[in-house]
């Protein structure tokens, strides 16, 4: 188990006060996650950097409103949430921003590598996330990669907890037919 | 379609209570089909993370931006005003310069006192009569001068103390603007509480 000299609290509190090196050590705990969360949600590495380092300039302006310490990752993440939509938004201005999905993850999703897993596992499940919707895609990355709650899923897309539910049960019936097939 | 009490989904996506988690891993036991479903749902959430986090490639960190950093004198002053006892020491020090200053700079006036001829005591010569009743007028006199004096300048160190009050109040203003300029106009609010569908 580990224990954290200072918690998240303490570190946002200080960050609220202005204490740059405070909100640097928040920074260094939730950099990776958001990163990955962003990485799966516009399947580009640059984007993806570009975007965390906006997510927590973002963060640390607004970290005063920000009444709940416990709430700080679905805070954290509906900011990544809204910073990437609002990317996609600029760069296909015309379209329903529902109607974009960040296409193909071959630059996007890292697959084989260093992981215990083969290559062929990792490329398959690539293959079966592309195939879902961006909506059902985000709820799975969230539940599955990031370990959200669906109350704290739901503030973070901004959506009731019965539309959250629905697409990941469907997002989880489309995977299992792929990725856990009937054996015969 | 499942028979178990309680979705196999919530389940497997730890989203039930204590109780219901038991029931459901009570009737899967006894139930093939939704043992069978759940052991589904296992292998795809293993088999979904197989897919691994990166590490990100370029750490991210935050400096102060010098333009608005405070100076070494600023930053002093700041962590001096900063400390509980600042009213203590800002009023200690306030006095003592008040009062060196007025000690050095004005001495404290003596009002003119006007001799009156007192009368002549019996027992008394009359020189020395006089002179004991000018002692105690100018006694008096002091007293009173002193008494004003001090009046004059508790006043003047509590003008002092809430000028400087004033002035505590305006920098932590003038931070707090400097703060605002160097936000972007972004407004995030606090995460609205989900609303349940209708």
């Amino acid at each position: 188990m580990i224990f954290r000299a200072v918690e998240d609290g303490d570190l946002i509190r200080q960050a609220a006060r202005g204490n740059v090196e405070a909100f640097n050590l928040l920074v260094s705990r939730w950099e990776k996650r958001v990163y990955n969360y962003l990485l799966r949600l516009t399947a580009n590495r640059e984007d993806a950097l570009d975007l965390t380092q906006d997510v927590f300039l973002k963060a640390y302006q607004n970290l005063r409103k920000l009444d709940d310490g416990a709430r700080f990752a679905p805070w954290l993440y509906r900011i990544a949430h809204n910073e990437a939509y609002s990317m996609f938004r600029k760069r296909r201005p015309e379209s329903d921003v529902a109607d974009m999905p960040p296409t193909a993850t071959e630059t996007g999703i890292t697959v084989g590598g260093n992981s215990v897993f083969p290559i062929e596992l990792s490329l398959a499940v690539a293959g079966a996330l592309e195939r879902l919707s961006p909506e059902q895609r985000e709820a799975v990355i969230l539940k599955i990669y990031q370990g959200f709650k669906f109350e704290e899923m739901a503030e973070i897309l901004s959506c009731p907890v019965s539309t959250i539910k629905s697409r990941l049960y469907t997002a989880l019936e489309l995977l299992k037919t792929e990725l856990a097939p009937i054996e015969a | 379609m499942s028979c178990s009490p309680f979705d196999l989904k919530d389940y497997f996506l730890e989203e039930l209570g204590g109780a219901e988690r038991k029931e459901v891993e009570a009737h899967v036991q006894a139930c093939r089909s939704c043992r069978e479903e759940l052991n589904r749902l296992r292998l795809t959430g293993t088999t979904l993370l197989s897919l691994r986090e990166e590490e990100i490639p370029r750490r991210i960190a935050f400096v102060s931006d010098p333009v608005f950093e405070p100076s070494l004198w600023r930053r002093w002053w700041m962590g001096f005003w900063n400390t509980p006892a600042r009213l203590g020491f800002g009023s200690a020090a306030l006095l003592s310069v008040a009062l060196v200053f007025f000690a050095v700079t004005r001495p404290a006036p003596v009002q003119p006192v006007r001799l009156v001829q007192a009368p002549a005591a019996p027992a008394m010569p009359a020189p020395l009569a006089l002179s004991a009743a000018m002692e105690a007028r100018i006694d008096q006199a002091a007293d009173r001068a002193v008494a004003t004096r001090t009046q004059q300048l508790v006043a003047e160190v509590a003008a002092e103390r809430q000028r400087l009050l004033m002035a505590a109040t305006e920098v932590e203003f003038a931070n707090k603007r400097q703060h605002a300029f160097y936000m972007s106009a972004a407004d995030y609010g606090p995460p609205r509480p989900a609303v349940e569908a209708k």
